[in-house]
């Protein structure tokens, strides 16, 4: 399972928080580019305007006399806070004679057409605008000489500054209130995508009869919730099936068995004690003993599962159950030359079925006998570990359990690879444990390396 | 010559019971049902009673209920197909003295309803010593001893023992030993009564005396 985003990241990994994001840069761009086409436009009618009221008053000039032309031309320098008009005379060889233009700025013909220049290669000083370009446009007088006016507004880049801010406004108005909106309301999907996720855990660890929940508000996170329960009901129910055709097997296979074994076990009480065959029955009857033993494993440990009841729960001694464990196992360890320890601690009390934990710590000792060579040591041990929580612990000196192999071995028929089945034992015996920690909420792991195997119980105490 | 009410309302398993029971010289009637059950049970003359508990008429825990409300005491072995812990509980605290479940080992059926026999017989004079051939149990001192010899013994070793020479004669299964003894029910494993049993043996058994714990075949042990 991917471990789950933290932080900021988790805001934007889920679909309103995705779609929120690209709405937001496709925003943006469009109403860029729709602003920079008003501007753009505005900006080119300005010029255009500019361009045609120059024309007019340079032929206007034009068709005056001299005198004339001079005091219009005092006149049409106008200082104006948008505006800016400067005029320059030059002779035919393009020599200053007047004005504020002192030289023919580069480029510009005497033919009529309105060019547009950057303001320093036109005006200079003190008085020149602010604005970067400036039009200019020439005309040849009647006496030969050139006559050159030049025009800046600010008008446009008052319009510009206008379209911009209304654009800066307008996406800062619609977009942060959006994103806000959004992060709010991702909360509540948020929130749920947590509750499903605790229930999927729970469903995960094993508790098959959980769903997830739906609300009743119909969205997809519902629809969704919906689908995976009703995929949940066919899994409880095809594993429900499957358990109950094992315990089915298990449950009708122990019939004809043990009228097999009655009847074989009265031929070997009718055989006499010499008899050659009675050792072969004898063989056959405990082999199907064994058989038996299996199937009585395997329907005790669904019994444990589905037991959803504590009724026979009360207040263990923890310590005391380990010591009478010990008691019940000294003599088969010290039939295997193994050192068998105990170590206890009084007074850890816990909620628990007295005899089913006897049952999980008893075959979590036969199994540590059953696996450590000869010579070897198990020991059992009780402590607290915390204000409320005890740890039970089975530690032997055997060839412990790989770290791959830890998960599966609490799993039915499982068996350690690598020559561990030729001890004897039918691999439930750890199916049972897992399912009587499970019962009582207790914990279990396996720890320890190569050189042994620790079965640690972390049960909660009264 | 001990006399069973045998309750039982299945063909096969109600004659595997009764012919069980024909071999180990114990004779039985048998009943079918649950309010014919009942009445036959009033009767004084059982010494035992095994009871199905799924029976038509009236269900084995209200048979045994009610049998226990007349005052009438004798024992009861029910058997039953359900496994469960708690319906054992339940059956016990009904007042039935033994329980197993379906299917059982007639054998073990038939040494649990011996056991049963006898504990009802024993019940009236308080004993204190228990005595087997030499074998010897003090069960106000928790001593024991083989003629002049002295054992020393563990506590679960004094219990076994104690078990075992309350039965003296009467095979005695794994299972029983391990309910009786250790109180409780499930599989110990393999060997693990074996090895106990070895240990009493080696402090009971000296070489030279008889043999007094016995190993019976592909059932448990018998002391004497």
């Amino acid at each position: 399972m991917a471990s789950p985003a933290k932080g900021w990241s988790i805001h934007w990994r889920n679909t309103t928080s995705r779609l929120l994001l690209a709405y937001g840069v496709f925003f943006v761009i469009w109403g860029t580019v729709l602003f920079g086409f008003i501007y753009w436009e505005t900006r080119h009618y300005l010029e255009n305007r500019t361009g045609m009221q120059l024309k007019q008053q340079v032929s206007y000039l034009r068709s005056l006399d001299q005198e004339h032309m001079m005091v219009a031309l005092n006149d049409y320098v106008v200082l104006e806070a948008t505006n800016y008009n400067a005029w320059g005379l030059f002779d035919a060889g393009g020599k200053w004679l007047y004005g504020d233009i002192l030289q023919m700025p580069p480029g510009v013909q005497p033919d009529l057409v309105t060019l547009r220049l950057p303001t320093e290669q036109v005006v200079s000083g003190p008085l020149a605008p602010k604005t970067p370009a400036i039009s200019v446009i020439a005309v040849r007088l009647h006496n030969g000489q050139i006559l050159v006016l030049a025009h800046s507004t600010r008008i446009a880049a008052r319009v510009g500054g206008i379209i911009w801010h209304a654009l800066w406004w307008g996406l800062s108005f619609t977009l942060v209130p959006g994103l806000i909106g959004g992060l709010i309301l991702n909360r509540a999907p948020r929130r749920r995508i947590r509750q499903i996720e605790s229930a999927t855990q729970l469903i995960m660890q094993g508790d098959l009869h959980r769903r997830l929940p739906v609300s009743n508000r119909g969205d997809e996170l519902d629809r969704l919730a919906a689908i995976v329960n009703d995929m949940l009901d066919q899994i409880e129910r095809l594993m429900g099936e499957v358990k109950g055709v094992c315990d089915n097997i298990a449950h009708d296979l122990r019939t004809p068995l043990t009228r097999l074994r009655s009847q074989l076990y009265r031929v070997e009480q009718q055989m006499g004690e010499e008899d050659p065959h009675a050792a072969l029955i004898e063989r056959c009857v405990s082999d199907i003993d064994e058989v038996l033993a299996r199937f009585r494993a395997l329907l005790r440990i669904s019994e444990l599962e589905d037991r959803r009841r504590r009724e026979g729960f009360i207040a263990v001694d923890l310590g005391q159950t380990l010591e009478h464990v010990h008691e019940l196992y000294a003599p088969l360890a010290e039939d295997q030359s193994l050192h068998f320890a105990m170590e206890t601690e009084p007074g850890l009390l816990a909620q628990a079925d007295p005899d089913l934990l006897f049952e999980a710590i008893g075959n979590l000792v036969s199994n540590a006998i059953k696996f450590t060579p000869q010579g070897g040591s198990v020991a059992l041990s009780a402590k607290r570990v915390g204000p409320d929580m005890a740890q039970l612990e089975v530690a032997d000196s055997g060839p412990g359990i790989p770290e791959e192999q830890r998960q599966a071995v609490w799993q039915r028929f499982y068996r350690g690879e690598g020559g561990l089945d030729t001890a004897a034992g039918h691999g439930l015996g750890l199916s049972i444990v897992a399912a009587i920690a499970k019962l009582h909420d207790f914990e279990l792991r396996i720890e320890g390396g190569r050189g042994g195997t620790r079965m640690v119980m972390t049960c909660r105490l009264l | 010559m001990p006399h069973i009410l045998v309750i039982e309302d299945d063909e096969i398993t109600a004659r595997e019971i009764v012919l069980e029971l024909a071999a180990h010289g114990i004779s039985a009637d048998r009943v079918h049902n649950g309010r014919q059950g009942f009445e036959r049970a009033l009767e004084p003359r059982y010494d035992a009673i095994t009871l199905d508990l799924m029976l038509p008429g009236m269900d084995g825990l209200t048979l045994v209920k009610q049998l226990r409300e007349q005052g009438i005491s004798t024992p009861v072995l029910m058997i039953s197909a359900l496994g469960d812990v708690d319906e054992r509980v339940r059956g016990l605290r009904a007042g039935g003295d033994d329980y197993l479940t379906k299917p059982f080992a007639p054998d073990e059926m038939a040494a649990r309803i011996e056991v049963l026999l006898r504990r009802h017989q024993q019940k009236h004079p308080a004993q204190t010593r228990l005595r087997v051939a030499d074998l010897e149990l003090d069960m106000i001192t928790r001593t024991a001893c083989r003629g002049a010899r002295e054992l020393t013994l563990l506590p679960t070793e004094y219990r076994l023992l104690e078990f075992l020479m309350r039965y003296p004669g009467q095979v005695l299964t794994r299972a029983m030993i391990f309910e009786s003894v250790w109180g409780l029910r499930f599989d110990p494993g393999t060997n693990l009564i074996d090895v106990h049993i070895a240990r009493l043996r080696r402090k009971v058994d000296n070489e030279g005396d008889p043999p007094l714990i016995r190993t019976v075949r592909g059932s448990g042990y018998r002391l004497g």
